[in-house]
């Protein structure tokens, strides 16, 4: 079982989806949700920042991540998330994009990202966590 | 010759002595001598020897006479000779053939050439006017003699003329025949002689060229010719411009010729391509551009313009030619096509986008409610009326997300016209096609003939070709014949590049007569079955034709149905 896992997507029911299909799946002990790429970002800083007061916070383990949502979609996520700034976090992590597009273009491009472990269609259901639970060996 | 002289006087001394002699004895035997005997002889000889003097002198003088007209006649007769030889010689060592023609007699002699350009033998040549005139061409002949006969009447100066000549093998060559007349002391002509040229070659040369002529003449492109060298980095003068030129430009060529087709320039004309010309030029290479041009009346129109550099024997150019084509219209089609290939290509895109958002938006709350419904699965509900609402819920949920997810298949198998192909086995693919199948092959047991040894691969895409027998053979299960056993062959066969591949049932058919334009068409149903979508076919044919194949169907009701495909293999 994961520790803590992010999900970020703008519609609310695919949120309460998934916490409801991966809380039954025991997939992940901690499910955090994020409603666009600026969010989740934000999450992000805030862990950084506060980390060293504190004691050591739980970093995400695997993202669901949505492609279209307003203000910053899941491209422009994963180009910041890649870049320097957060490397500590995108280390640690593994990309699931989790969408309901079929645009061609998509598939290509998450080609691109090493940090994307599989590129899933839409809804979350129980048979594709046991199938992640395989390929990440949970 | 003095001795003859000499030897005739003596002889004839001698003779009349003798005979004086003889006489005298004669006489003094018949007669009495008398005493003037020897005075009688004595003068007799004095008169012999005084008439062979004169007689001598007489002959000398003729002598000398005869003797110079003998060394005139001699030296005509030489003339005579020489000239004689060079006639014959002339007449060997030229080409043309040389006539001779008494005009009073009517008699016409020819030299060898008549044989030798003309194929006739000697035996063959008439001996009169007459067989000359037969051989000249009908079209020509009437106007050679009355040209010919003015001229023996004096009419005219001079006499030469081009006309057909008959040759033996019933050819004609193009001859120029030049003569002269002969006249006697009171000017009437007895004789002329001619000298025959053979101007086939030159004739027919003049026709090629004529010919030639025409085609820059009639052109409907314009053409014209410079000279060779440029100057002041300038294209060189024109020298020429044919009709079209005329035309197209609006200058005449007496106004036209000596100046540089710089003149055409104008403040539209494209720099570069004039650089680009001049620079070929420079290397003397031939060159096509096309720009902006300007008439005289300073209207601007699009040529394409060529320039190519013409050289002489020795490698140096002598001159260019330049061909142009008024392609105005030609312009603006093209203008307007890419224009509409440019809007076709954006509203194709649009289109395009506007699909996958669309479906991407249908798709999402679909999917939230696939979600919540597996999620209702595991609550037991109590109440049966919700339990009997949550069932249809449940089902038209799936049926809604059947639809987009077949639409979406669409919609990506139309998007993607180079897809990647692969060899694909023919064997493996339909292994595959049967696991996914075994269900309803178990449950329905059809007898499935397969051959396709002959194509034991395929060049195409895997999953389009497995997805396309998947249909085909789902749709003859689904659509047999309740009254016998299901019998079903694919057969593979490779025709030159084309593999054809035949997909046989004996279901219950497909009425063609009615519906054969449509049944390749989306959502196009013809048998009323609650699983029927009228998908199949549509995605059947569309993915065919993606891999640039074709798919054509036969059918008969209650029969069966045959499909053909074929690729390119």
């Amino acid at each position: 079982m994961l520790e803590q896992i992010l999900c970020i997507d703008d519609d609310p029911i695919t949120l309460m989806l998934c916490k409801k299909v991966i809380s039954k799946s025991e997939f992940s002990n901690e499910i955090i949700t994020a409603q666009n790429g600026e969010e989740a970002l934000l999450h992000f800083n805030t862990l950084k920042y506060t980390n060293n007061k504190n004691k050591v916070s739980k970093k995400p383990e695997l993202i669901f991540l949505d492609l279209n949502m307003p203000v910053m979609g899941g491209w422009e996520f994963l180009d910041h998330f890649t870049s320097g700034d957060y490397t500590e976090f995108s280390n640690a992590a593994s990309v699931i994009v989790l969408s309901s597009t079929i645009d061609p273009d998509d598939l290509a491009k998450a080609k691109k990202y090493p940090i994307i472990i599989d590129f899933l269609s839409k809804p979350i259901t129980l048979p594709m966590l046991e199938y992640l639970k395989k390929k990440i060996d949970i | 010759m003095k001795s003859k002289t000499l030897q005739i006087t003596l002889i004839y001394i001698i003779i009349s002595l003798f005979m004086t002699i003889i006489c005298h004895k004669l006489l003094t035997i018949y007669f009495s001598p008398t005493e003037n005997y020897n005075l009688f002889l004595a003068k007799d000889i004095f008169f012999i020897l005084a008439t062979g003097l004169v007689f001598k002198y007489i002959l000398s003088k003729n002598e000398v006479k005869n003797k110079s007209v003998f060394e005139k006649l001699k030296q005509t007769n030489e003339e005579i000779k020489e000239s004689n030889e060079k006639y014959d010689i002339v007449a060997k060592a030229t080409s043309d053939t040389i006539w001779d023609w008494k005009i009073q007699e009517d008699s016409i002699s020819w030299n060898r050439g008549i044989e030798g350009i003309f194929g006739y033998n000697q035996e063959d040549v008439g001996k009169t006017s007459k067989w000359w005139f037969d051989k000249i061409h009908p079209e020509d002949s009437i106007r050679m003699s009355i040209k010919l006969y003015s001229f023996i009447e004096q009419k005219t100066e001079k006499w030469q003329d081009q006309y057909r000549f008959r040759c033996a093998d019933g050819t004609y060559k193009y001859v120029l025949d030049r003569g002269f007349l002969l006249k006697d002391e009171k000017g009437r002509a007895i004789r002329m002689i001619g000298a025959i040229q053979d101007i086939t070659k030159q004739k027919e040369e003049e026709q090629r060229l004529k010919l030639l002529e025409t085609v820059i003449t009639q052109s409907k492109d314009s053409i014209l010719i410079t000279e060779a060298n440029s100057v002041a980095r300038r294209i060189p003068k024109i020298v020429y411009v044919n009709p079209a030129f005329s035309q197209m430009s609006g200058y005449q060529s007496n106004e036209i010729i000596g100046k540089s087709p710089n003149i055409f320039k104008g403040p539209k004309s494209d720099s570069e391509e004039l650089k680009k010309l001049l620079r070929a030029i420079k290397n003397e290479e031939e060159c096509l551009i096309e720009t902006i041009s300007y008439t005289k009346q300073k209207e601007e129109f699009w040529v394409r313009f060529s320039m190519i550099p013409i050289f002489n024997n020795e490698g140096v150019i002598s001159h260019w030619i330049s061909i142009q084509r008024d392609i105005t219209d030609e312009k603006k089609l093209e203008t307007e096509k890419e224009h509409l290939i440019r809007e076709l290509t954006q509203n194709n895109k649009d289109l395009k986008q506007f699909s996958y958002i669309t479906s991407h938006n249908l798709r999402a709350p679909l999917s939230n409610l696939i979600g919540l419904l597996n999620l209702i699965e595991d609550i037991p509900v109590e109440n049966t009326e919700l339990e009997e609402i949550i069932a249809g819920f449940t089902k038209s949920t799936h049926l809604l997300n059947e639809t987009i997810n077949d639409l979406v298949k669409v919609i990506i198998i139309k998007d993607n016209p180079s897809m990647q192909k692969e060899e694909v086995s023919l064997q493996e693919v339909f292994e595959n096609v049967f696991s996914q199948l075994s269900f309803q092959i178990e449950l329905h047991k059809p007898i499935i003939k397969l051959k396709f040894d002959r194509v034991p691969l395929l060049n195409t895409n895997k999953a389009y070709i497995e997805s396309i027998l998947l249909n085909l053979l789902t749709n003859s299960i689904k659509y047999k014949s309740e009254n016998r056993k299901l019998k079903i062959s694919i057969m593979a066969e490779q025709i030159d590049h084309k593999a054809i591949l035949t997909f046989k049932d004996n279901g219950i058919g497909i009425d063609l007569e009615r519906n054969r334009d449509k049944v390749f068409g989306l959502y196009q149903r013809f048998h009323n079955y609650p699983d029927s979508k009228g998908l199949g076919l549509y995605l059947v044919k569309s993915q065919v034709e993606t891999m640039g194949g074709t798919i054509s169907i036969e059918s008969e009701v209650n029969k069966g149905t045959t499909f053909t495909i074929t690729f390119k293999n």
